[in-house]
């Protein structure tokens, strides 16, 4: 051991500079690997933890209403049910709401509770997390803490149609009701102003009821029997609710993205410098043949020698696979930050042995396995052999690029038999540019469809878009069309109203209505098939379909309000917002099982029309018979800005890694290369060649590897980015994507890459303005 | 009255070593003639090599000038000399130092098309030059390390050769060849010194040396004394008695 210690201080004083470079590597590997670990691993476990903690339920109802009578029913229809755990009713008010929160509009379905009710609920209470003295006001989700929504600054909420102003008192944590991303979220008023909202008669009573069941895994199955159990025995009565399965999906969106994102990352890194690894040993075992003769032939057996090797790469590895996991704590905080502003539940950050150990095991396993791999050929070296022969670092097989022959100028000709005669530098520049090819489009499709124009992504996960959405009582109806018929501002308006069904045999799945789905703006919601066009048909999520293997033309029967009915398959949808849970109808094919007791109209206004000023004068017309006017855009903005926020910063880093990691291979390429042929560099400036030429000659000899390695590597991920992306998504119903590939963007990162490794080539190649040719010849 | 090549004026050259300066060369005028063939003399650690060197544009005198025509090329920076070297220079190593990654063809052609004159001229007079040094064309297109050294060293001198020089610098030339192939070396290059081939030769070897129509002697940094032999002619008794009586004088 002993021995191979000093072997260790030998090898690493001989080439300090590759030894960097693959540190650096393995230490950026080990930090998004360690990240990624502790997102995948513990993030979400902590969802759990927070839901234990506060004996929240699996699936949360809110059924307007609060008559005895039907507080009875549930209670009993839950109470006999054998997957019950524990369960809570409590009172309630129910109504959707709309407040601006970051740029945008927060508009869904709120369950207002008043403050004692909503912290000593005994199932699914809710815990503060910042508290004022404040005494009387609105107690927020934490997800909405920023800069408009902070304590003692008032808000603005639109209760229906009727505008609340209320000061911030505090926010809270609800695992189950904590975001707008599921179905129902929220709101805590102090008592007065619960009471005060109650004496308004602006939203409804009803029964929040929370249900903690035996079986978290039965969540979808409970929450379909339990709104099919009300919705048969009260038809009419409104009812939304959360089961455990939506929410953990909803609020762990980004974490998702993020953590799949990160394992790319990190498994990427981890390539490159496994590959370079593989590089730098067989480099090792040519440049020090007759050291390692020498050495044998004084008594080393092949094993000591290459458990030097192993001892030095894992060795090191190991160390700076720590300090990158280390570090990754140091950015966990960010990224916790981040993480927050989507899922709404505090995190509090803290050591994860698990991630860490797994982090040191990957890396030093991977490393040690590519060690022994490469250094195994150590056994074969003869002492005598290895001494007689010495470096041998060109294959004599072919001269490639015979001077005579060559038609392009002299330093390309030079520098392709320098490509030509390095097959292991090539194949580290085609894998370390693959996969950096890879980035560069994954990078380019997330500037294109969701930072540069969020229209892309706005569409692949709320699917319809339009200027406004105005819901209103039934009664209205007739006259709200002719009204909109009428006003020149209105270009386009159809029923989009969105319900609840229940596949038979199956989950609750939300239902989108229209009259015409010819008219929907979004046509590429349909993936496969087509829209419903009669009463008996419907289209349903692919991601279900796929989960119950439901093909188009199959027959399925859903329910709703007890009454269930049979429709075939015309198409597969995508819309994410339900997590690939929905289905579309026409209004006569859900009317043959369900009632529509208020109906939501999708609106595209002229240009220049203020969609704002165009809502209010809609709510002042029709007054308690528009139940919500929704400026879509301001919404869907608001809910987006976090993914936007968090692609771009993600986008950022990875470029940032991308200029790191071609650095640090290019850097360990050109060292090496260097030390092989300084003495043909001596040679060549004795013969007249400037250091420029040699620089050329170096930086040149990496393009045809570079330029190919990235042409296939743009145009192959260019292909196949988008399926890749939908691989990523799939936990949030994405089953296809399509993303626009910008072509010339894509293409201009492409070349921009290849310039970077030209430029990085040159400038790591300056090195050989030292070379000098005298020192050739005194060196002999 | 032959042409001057190259000049040199108090050309020093001075290392530091140990905290202390060592001064190889002490402040030399020489003048250097077209068509001659020039052999510097003297024992090892005399400056032989760093005159050479200097001379060739190799390396940079500390003090002093080296001119070549009317260019001062002690003043010229790295890139320069470069071009300098390419342009005018043409080199024979004693360790040959051909590249073992390129063919013995390419060897020579890389050194050629560098000058930037027309290719096909240039193969031309490869293959010229090849066929007069006796290496056949399947030697032409083998790797360094797949040949002899009396082959590797005459590839050399083509290579050194193939710009049509206006000196010829050998540095030992056949310091790492047996007797029989540097006779050979030797004789490659006794031919085209007669051919108008300016030649400048360090050696320490009598036989090579006596090839030489001008012998500098160098002990110190200081060049001791000068020689003339007249042209080269196989066999001359005289010449060599000539050239033991002068190193005998100088103290080798």
């Amino acid at each position: 051991m002993k021995n191979c210690f000093l072997l260790v201080r030998s090898n690493l004083r001989k080439a300090k500079g590759q030894a960097a470079a693959i540190i650096v590597l393995i230490f950026l590997a080990a930090l998004t690997l360690n990240l990624w670990l502790m997102l995948s691993m513990d993030y979400r476990q902590n969802f759990d933890r927070s839901h234990d903690r506060l004996h929240a339920g699996h699936v949360t109802l809110a059924v307007d209403g609060n008559i005895e009578e039907m507080q009875g029913f549930i209670e009993k229809t839950v109470e006999n049910d054998e997957r019950t755990d524990d369960f809570s009713l409590e009172p309630s008010m129910h109504m959707v709401g709309l407040f601006q929160y970051n740029g945008g509009e927060v508009n869904t379905e709120f369950a207002i509770l008043e403050r004692e009710t909503a912290l000593s609920a005994s199932v699914g209470r809710a815990e503060i997390v910042e508290d004022s003295e404040f005494t009387s006001g609105i107690y927020m989700p934490m997800l909405y803490k920023s800069e408009d929504i902070a304590v003692g600054k008032t808000i603005e909420i639109f209760i229906g149609t009727k505008k609340m102003s209320y000061t911030v008192c505090g926010f809270f944590n609800s695992v189950m009701t904590g975001s707008h991303n599921c179905m129902l979220c929220e709101l805590i008023l102090t008592e007065d102003k619960y009471k005060e909202l109650e004496e308004t008669g602006y939203a409804p009573v009803s029964t929040l009821c929370s249900i903690r069941l035996k079986d978290k895994g039965k969540s979808e199955e409970f929450e379909t029997m339990l709104k099919d159990a009300v919705s048969s025995r009260y038809p009419g009565v409104r009812s939304v609710s959360n089961s455990y399965a939506l929410v953990t999906s909803s609020r762990y969106i980004s974490q998702m993205v993020c953590s799949g994102i990160m394992s790319a990352m990190s498994f990427c890194i981890l390539l490159i410098a496994l590959v370079v690894t593989a590089s730098n040993i067989v480099n090792y075992i040519q440049e020090n043949m007759k050291d390692l003769g020498a050495l044998k032939a004084v008594g080393y057996t092949s094993s000591q020698l290459i458990g030097s090797l192993m001892l030095q790469f894992t060795g090191l590895s190991l160390i700076f696979a720590m300090a990158g996991a280390g570090l990754s704590y140091g950015l966990f905080p960010a990224i916790n930050t981040m993480m927050i502003s989507q899922t709404g539940i505090p995190y509090e950050i803290h050591f994860l042995p698990v991630p860490f150990l797994l982090t040191l095991i990957i890396l030093g396993g991977t490393i040690a396995f590519v060690v022994w791999l490469y250094s195994y050929r150590i056994k074969k070296i003869e002492p005598i052999t290895a001494l007689r022969q010495g470096v041998r670092t060109h294959s004599f097989k072919k001269n490639h690029v015979p001077l005579e022959k060559a038609k392009v100028p002299l330093n390309l000709a030079l520098a392709l038999k320098t490509t030509l005669s390095g097959k292991k530098h090539n194949v580290t520049v085609c894998i370390t540019m693959l996969v950096l090819s890879l980035v560069a489009v994954f990078s380019g499709l997330m500037v294109e469809n969701i930072i540069a124009d969020t229209t892309p992504f706005i569409e692949l996960i709320v699917g319809e878009m339009a200027d406004s959405c105005i819901n209103v009582e039934i009664q209205a109806e007739e006259e709200f069309i002719q009204e909109m018929d009428q006003d020149p501002r209105v270009e386009k308006a159809y029923l989009y109203n969105s319900t609840g069904v229940r596949h038979v045999g199956g989950v609750e799945l939300v239902a989108t209505i229209c009259d015409d789905f010819s008219k929907v703006n979004n046509q590429k919601v349909i993936i496969e098939g087509r829209f419903p066009k009669y009463e008996n048909e419907t289209a349903i999520a692919a991601k279900y379909a796929k989960e119950q293997g439901l093909r188009n033309g199959d027959e399925i029967a859903l329910a709703s309000e007890g009454k269930e009915e049979k429709y075939i398959i015309t198409g597969f949808t995508q819309i994410s917002n339900n997590l690939g849970k929905d289905c579309l109808f026409t209004r006569e094919g859900y009317e043959r099982m369900g009632t529509n007791q208020n109906v939501s109209y999708y609106l595209n206004l002229t240009d220049g029309t203020d969609i704002d000023d165009f809502n209010t004068e809609v709510k002042k017309k029709f007054g308690n018979q528009a139940n919500a006017a929704i400026d879509i855009k301001a919404t869907v903005e608001g809910g987006s800005s976090v993914y936007v926020s968090l692609m771009t910063m993600i986008v950022i880093a990875v470029l940032i890694l991308s200029v790191i990691v071609i650095t640090f291979v290019l850097y360990l390429l050109v060292r090496t290369m260097l030390g092989n042929k300084k003495r043909e560099y001596g040679i060549l400036k004795a013969l007249g060649f400037t250091t420029r030429q040699l620089i050329l000659q170096t930086a040149l000899s990496f393009m045809p590897a570079a330029v190919f390695s990235t042409v296939v590597g743009v145009t192959v991920c260019s292909m196949i980015i988008n399926p890749l992306t939908a691989l990523f998504l799939n936990g949030i119903g994405i089953v296809k994507c399509t993303f626009t590939v910008p072509t010339g963007l894509i293409a201009a990162e492409g070349a921009g890459l290849i310039l970077l490794a030209f430029v990085m080539a040159c400038l790591l190649s300056l090195k050989i303005r030292k070379i000098a040719p005298k020192e050739l010849l005194m060196g002999e | 009255m032959k042409n001057i090549l190259l000049k040199t004026k108090d050309l020093s050259k001075s290392f530091s070593s140990g905290g202390t300066m060592q001064h190889v060369l002490k402040n030399i005028d020489l003048e250097l003639y077209e068509g001659d063939f020039t052999v510097i003399m003297g024992a090892s650690g005399a400056g032989k090599s760093t005159l050479l060197y200097a001379l060739s544009g190799m390396d940079t005198p500390t003090l002093g000038t080296i001119a070549f025509g009317d260019k001062v090329i002690s003043g010229m920076n790295q890139d320069e000399l470069a071009v300098f070297r390419r342009m005018h220079c043409g080199f024979v190593f004693q360790q040959i130092y051909l590249i073992d990654g390129m063919s013995v063809m390419d060897n020579v052609l890389a050194a050629g098309i560098l000058s930037g004159k027309d290719k096909k001229e240039i193969l031309q007079k490869a293959k010229e030059l090849f066929k007069a040094v006796g290496i056949s064309e399947e030697t032409q297109k083998k790797f360094p390390t797949q040949i002899s050294g009396g082959e590797a060293q005459r590839a050399g001198i083509i290579r050194a050769l193939i710009n049509s020089p206006d000196i010829l610098f050998a540095d030992e030339p056949t310091g790492a060849l047996n007797s029989k192939t540097g006779l050979d070396v030797l004789d490659v290059l006794t031919e085209f010194n007669r051919q108008g081939q300016s030649v400048v030769m360090v050696t320490h070897d009598i036989r090579s040396a006596r090839r030489g129509n001008r012998i500098l002697y160098l002990r110190d940094g200081v060049i001791l004394g000068e020689c003339s032999l007249g042209t080269y002619v196989g066999g001359d008794k005289e010449r060599h008695e000539k050239l033991s009586a002068f190193l005998k004088e100088m103290g080798w």
